[in-house]
């Protein structure tokens, strides 16, 4: 099998508040393979989008660090990689989209503008090649009059249309790997729904990877390959679409997909909801982190902190019961 | 964007109307008149008959407002002067005005074309050429030898006419005003600049306690620790005159060697600036502490912004980041504050000006209150008043200039 694109090992990135250190990434592994779209679900707080900036190295010290791990990209280690090469790597082989395009955009300057400098500064073109280029891309994410709007700037494009932008600006440089960190989270549903429809269509054409970062079940489901739950720090399943809609090993998955609200759901039952709070990445609970909110926990998950292993059913978890619960024989929350 | 310039010119008229008129009624209420110390004299009496005669304080407050109206715009024949060297020393006439008014404009204008994008190449020589015709405009006006003027009248003081008077001190008061404005934003700027990019740094810590001890500093504390420690004891230890603590110029300033066309020599320039320094820097030191923390503020604001995180995503080196995406964001507030601040410049610094006996308008306005002197006092008011609208609006047109989300129509 060939080397996968992106191979994350035991990645730790700590951040030093008065209260202490908080663990927001605690011991994450995982590869992602080119083409492939990786989706990074959890609840707010759970490091998924402190993954990713680890991954870009846009992890401010002193508030910020990467204490250990290694971020293999393409055969290299980012983490040990100068400034300056690193460089090269954001924005031309690896790019990013962000939560809120109302605000990821410059305001003063045009969109062209902001096209341009990208594509200038990873692809060895003249200006009005990399003109050429941004009109090309803009197109691509459906901007109507692309060569107009290059002029306009960003106050002058709706919320969809700015992430459209973003999108642009991403796949202008054909990274190998687009991360995008909750890109419909600020927009409304319909726009979602055809900006998913881009990405995904965009993503299959050019054959980018994706690791799609966000908290709702809704949006992985038809748009990735394979899906990794993250909670308190660390990954707890993962595995390909349908093992984790159908069949989740981990009663925290199994809680989410139970908190989802479904059309085809005829009874008027209350959504199941996981109870407590997510722990300290602080001071975090003995044993599973999981445990305390757990509806199956035994002594055993009080004392142990469970690994991601191989479960019976083919995905990976880190569970300490995965393999004597039948959560999918519970009715609450798993999918049909 | 012209029709907007003119409404608000119009305002700005109608506002003026408006301050002269409540200015001069707060004058006339507030008790006493310009001749009350002339009464303490009995031979005085005839004297202030003619005075009052003369300068109608016999007539109701409303007639006195009008006939000061009129005056007030009315143009009167002067003698001309010579033309740049008063631009640059000494007296100015209304021509001089424009040619500095005009440099002004050049200056504002190449400063805020460097922030437009420039598409052609036509644009860019286009560009240079208005620069270089503005000035050489400029030079022309200042070099005719007609002066204008209007009637402000006679200082009730006795020392000549009002227009003279408030321009010839105007002069003075700009040469320090200007100087100490790019004092503190040659310094204040960068400054805040660099303390908002090393964050909680040791100089960042050092510069937000200085700024603070400078901002609690009051003018005549830090005026005088300058003439004590800058003029005095450098002088003692030296032994050489580096500063001076008193005036614009020495008294044989006029007996040193001319320079080329009429220009000052270089003798004359060091005698300028060893008077200068001292008191612009005590004005300097205060702004400066303002500019760069406001300028840090706003610095940090938009270094913890989204866009700046989408700058840094893309792959752009750290100086592109700064000096591209972050600055010319950061600086959009200031123009405001410093907008502002060059509309007070006009109004003199009264407490600088008596600490180092520079005749400019600070001193003229205390010196015209203390004399009740209605021509002097409202020549002033008024001069401040057309500077504090003139400056909004340039505020608001730089404003439109840098931040294309301002539109004006």
């Amino acid at each position: 099998m060939a080397e996968p694109l992106l191979n994350v090992e035991d990645l730790r990135t700590y951040f030093s508040t008065e209260e202490g250190v908080v663990k927001a990434v605690d011991g994450v592994s995982f590869k992602v393979n080119a083409g492939e779209r990786r989706g990074v679900v959890g609840e707010s707080g759970c490091g998924k989008s402190v993954t990713a900036m680890s991954i870009m190295r846009l992890i401010e010290p002193p508030a910020g660090e990467i204490v250990t791990g290694k971020i293999e990209f393409d055969g290299r280690d980012l983490l040990q990689l100068p400034e300056a090469e690193m460089q090269e790597v954001r924005g031309g082989e690896i790019a990013m989209i962000f939560q809120d395009p109302m605000t990821a955009l410059n305001p003063v300057y045009t969109i062209g503008d902001q096209l341009i400098e990208t594509i200038l500064l990873h692809q060895d073109v003249s200006k009005s090649e990399a003109r050429q280029i941004a009109i090309g891309t803009l197109a691509d994410v459906q901007i109507p009059n692309a060569a107009a709007r290059m002029e306009d700037y960003p106050h002058q494009f709706s919320g969809g249309m700015r992430q459209r932008v973003m999108i642009a600006m991403g796949l202008s440089c054909d990274p190998k790997l687009l991360i995008a960190d909750e890109p419909t989270t600020a927009l409304d549903v319909t726009t979602q729904a055809q900006i998913m429809t881009l990405m995904l269509e965009l993503a299959e054409q050019r054959n980018t990877a994706v690791l799609l970062i966000t908290h709702d079940l809704g949006v992985v489901a038809g748009f990735c390959d394979t899906i990794q739950v993250m909670y308190a720090g660390a990954i707890v399943e993962r595995g390909t679409g349908d093992e984790i809609f159908h069949n989740p090993q981990h009663p925290y998955t199994w809680g989410l997909l139970g908190s989802m609200t479904r059309l085809d759901e005829t009874q008027q039952e209350r959504l199941h909801s996981v109870r407590g709070a997510p722990p300290s990445l602080i001071n975090p609970p003995k044993g599973c982190r999981f445990g305390p909110r757990c509806d199956f926990a035994t002594d055993i998950c009080r004392e142990a902190l469970p690994i991601l292993h191989q479960s019976q059913e083919g995905q990976r978890v880190a569970c300490h019961r995965a393999d004597e619960l039948d959560l999918k024989a519970l009715a609450i929350g798993a999918a049909s | 964007m012209f029709a907007y310039i003119i409404r608000r010119l119009v305002y700005g008229i109608v506002t003026l109307f408006a301050l002269s008129l409540v200015v001069f009624v707060l004058i006339q209420f507030s008790g006493g008149t310009p001749l009350d110390r002339l009464k303490l004299n009995p031979r005085m009496q005839p004297v202030i008959a003619q005075l009052t005669e003369q300068w109608g304080l016999d007539k109701p407050w409303y007639e006195q407002y009008f006939i000061w109206l009129k005056n007030f715009v009315t143009p009167i024949d002067v003698p001309s002067e010579p033309g740049l060297t008063v631009v640059l020393f000494g007296k100015l006439g209304i021509r001089s005005w424009v040619a500095v008014a005009a440099g002004v404009v050049a200056i504002g204008y190449s400063v805020a074309t460097f922030f437009i994008r420039v598409k052609a190449n036509w644009w860019r020589t286009f560009r240079a050429f208005s620069i270089i015709g503005v000035w050489v405009a400029a030079f022309w006006i200042a070099k005719s030898r007609v002066v204008f003027a209007l009637n402000w009248g006679e200082s009730f003081r006795g020392d000549g006419a009002v227009w003279d008077n408030v321009f010839g001190a105007a002069g003075n008061t700009f040469r320090l005003g200007l100087t100490a404005l790019a004092i503190a934003l040659i310094l204040g700027i960068p400054l805040g600049i660099y303390q908002a990019i090393k964050q909680y740094s040791f100089f960042d810590q050092m510069g937000t306690m200085l700024s603070f001890i400078t901002f609690s500093t009051p003018i005549f504390i830090i005026g005088v620790m300058l003439q004590l420690i800058l003029a005095y004891q450098l002088e003692r230890w030296t032994g050489v005159k580096v500063f001076y603590v008193a005036g614009m110029t020495s008294s044989g300033y006029a007996e040193l060697e001319r320079g080329l066309f009429g220009l000052p020599s270089l003798a004359q320039w060091g005698d300028v600036i060893q008077h200068l320094t001292l008191p612009a820097l005590s004005i300097a030191a205060i702004s400066m502490a303002g500019y760069s923390r406001f300028q840090r503020a706003s610095m940090l604001e938009v270094m913890h912004s989204d866009y700046l995180r989408t700058a840094k995503a893309k792959g752009l080196p750290r100086r592109t980041i700064i000096v591209k995406h972050a600055l010319r964001n950061a600086l959009i507030p200031i123009v405001t504050l410093v907008s502002l601040d060059i509309a007070f410049i006009i109004g003199g610094a009264i407490i600088t000006e008596s600490i180092f006996g520079w005749p400019g308008v600070g001193r003229l306005y205390i010196g015209a209150i203390n004399a009740i002197d209605y021509p002097t006092i409202m020549a002033v008011v008024m001069a401040i008043g057309a500077g504090v609208v003139v400056m909004n609006i340039v505020a608001d047109i730089l404003y439109g200039v840098l931040d294309p989300r301002v539109r004006y129509d």
